[in-house]
């Protein structure tokens, strides 16, 4: 057993931990924290995997700005302490079935793309600037197709703040 | 394995608490003369052991935890704000040779990790169940996540120029010009921003013990609230040593004058942040709350971007291109 086996199962038992956490327990307050507490474990894998970068930006935005943006509505907006249990077991059924549909995807997509070990190490030096240079030439379309998504959300959101006002 | 791996840190740790001490001693001896009062001089030759003495007092208090508070996060909040504070000094070169973690990407690491603390203050604001601790952590924190902007932004300069997120690099730079004379525009961004990120004067409205209730600690007591306040003094140890690094040019030697070792160099540099910031404390007053947010959005952020443009063109032109 190797250091990095140890603390990828310990990383691994905090992030699935706090995701089971975040859906038990009652409060919303504690569920956010415990949700806060996966984003900081899964930085801690991306850490092990050699994704500084990655793993860094993860605090950055997950841990520290969604989190808190989180706990910022909480605490802003009036809400029930408690959540009630669902009454439509339908409902829950047809959830549950698109959340196994969702992992199967996922974990579908993840066997098939071939892993090449040999590109892996070599980006691990310099990994930051690869990372700029790639978006900036090979994936800019994408990369300006989602600035501008964020860029429509934010106006999205000043608006409906805006509508608001207008009512009182 | 290397048994300074172990040693290291803790090594680190005791010389941050000694440093967080005498920080503490001078800061109030200074604003002491400035006011033209003596500052602390019973406890102790020269009042010396008057900190040890606070910390004591601290330390025996009674520990009290409000009947209504939410107890477990209550006691969480001060463990999350204070293990990033230290947990950020990893990343920090003190010299070419006493450095613990050479990370790619130290400088995000910093400013990544460094957020983290603003969680544990709204857990203290909100655990508390006070509607006054609850509105300084909302206040608290929309001034830290506002500051946070122009932090990053200012030293986006310094990144263009060496064109590397490592901070040993970033010294290494900085051999023959700091990067505070190219640089001095992000290097006044942030160091504004940094003082509003250290919650000091004039940005101490989290705890403006003068005119309002406290803030998000008003409900802690004891050893509890002593560790919210080392947690801001450790960030005065890691923000000096990272404005050392990132604009005067960490462990070099001016005019070489190499025959001071390297250490020495950045600690001089080091203490005279921390100078400069008992100095701003003594003299500057407070900013009022609503200029508080203005000034980051409308001031802070449009200059860090006006320095990235600044940057970027004066980096193309022919002569001054050297020193970008």
């Amino acid at each position: 057993m190797t250091a990095e086996f140890i603390a990828f199962f310990i990383l691994s038992i905090f992030a699935i931990g706090g995701a089971v956490f975040m859906i038990n327990l009652t409060k919303v307050m504690h569920m956010a924290l415990s949700l806060a507490f996966t984003f900081l474990s899964i930085a801690g894998i991306y850490f092990l995997l050699d994704a500084e970068f990655l793993s860094v930006v993860q605090i950055l935005i997950y841990t520290g700005a969604v989190t808190v943006l989180m706990i910022f509505g909480i605490m802003l907006t009036k809400h029930r302490e408690e959540s009630r249990e669902s009454k439509r077991p339908l409902h829950e059924l047809f959830a549950l079935l698109m959340v196994v549909l969702l992992f199967g995807i996922i974990i579908l997509t993840i066997y098939q793309v071939p892993i090449d070990t040999e590109t892996n190490s070599q980006l691990k030096e310099k990994h930051v600037a690869k990372l700029g240079e790639m978006i900036f030439t090979d994936y800019v379309i994408p990369f300006e197709l989602t600035s501008v998504l964020l860029l429509v959300a934010l106006i999205g959101a000043i608006l409906l703040a805006k509508r608001e006002e207008k009512e009182e | 394995m290397n048994p300074l791996i172990v040693i290291g840190p803790v090594v680190l740790l005791l010389l941050v608490l000694g440093f967080v001490t005498y920080a503490i001693y001078f800061e109030r001896k200074i604003i002491g003369w400035m006011q033209s009062r003596v500052g602390p001089n019973q406890v102790g030759p020269f009042g010396l052991l008057q900190t040890v003495a606070d910390v004591m007092k601290l330390w025996m208090k009674e520990d009290i935890i409000p009947q209504k508070a939410d107890k477990f996060l209550f006691q969480l909040a001060p463990i999350v704000a204070f293990v990033p504070s230290f947990v950020v000094l990893a990343v920090i070169p003190f010299t070419d040779q006493i450095k613990f973690a050479d990370l790619g990407v130290g400088l995000l690491y910093y400013l990544a990790v460094s957020s983290i603390t603003i969680l544990g203050m709204l857990i203290g604001g909100w655990s508390s169940n006070n509607k006054y601790s609850l509105l300084g952590g909302i206040r608290s924190t929309a001034q830290m996540i506002s500051y946070e902007v122009p932090l990053i932004l200012s030293v986006v300069g310094v990144i263009l120029s060496t064109q590397t997120l490592n901070l040993t690099e970033i010294v290494n730079a900085q051999k023959n010009v700091w990067f505070i004379f190219p640089q001095f525009l992000g290097f006044i961004v942030f160091l504004i921003a940094s003082l509003a990120e250290l919650n000091r004067t004039p940005f101490d409205l989290p705890e403006a013990e003068s005119e309002i209730v406290a803030g998000y600690h008003v409900e802690y007591t004891g050893f509890r609230f002593a560790f919210f306040m080392l947690t801001e003094y450790v960030y005065v140890f890691a923000m000096a040593s990272l404005t050392t690094i990132l604009f005067l040019g960490g462990w070099h030697a001016p005019f070489g004058l190499t025959f001071i070792p390297p250490i020495i160099w950045f600690l001089l540099k080091f203490s005279l942040i921390v100078f400069f910031l008992f100095w701003l404390r003594a003299t500057f007053p407070r900013l009022r709350a609503d200029q508080l947010m203005p000034f980051a959005w409308k001031v802070l952020v449009p200059l860090a971007i006006a320095n990235v443009f600044l940057s970027v063109i004066l980096k193309e032109l022919p002569i001054i291109q050297a020193y970008y």
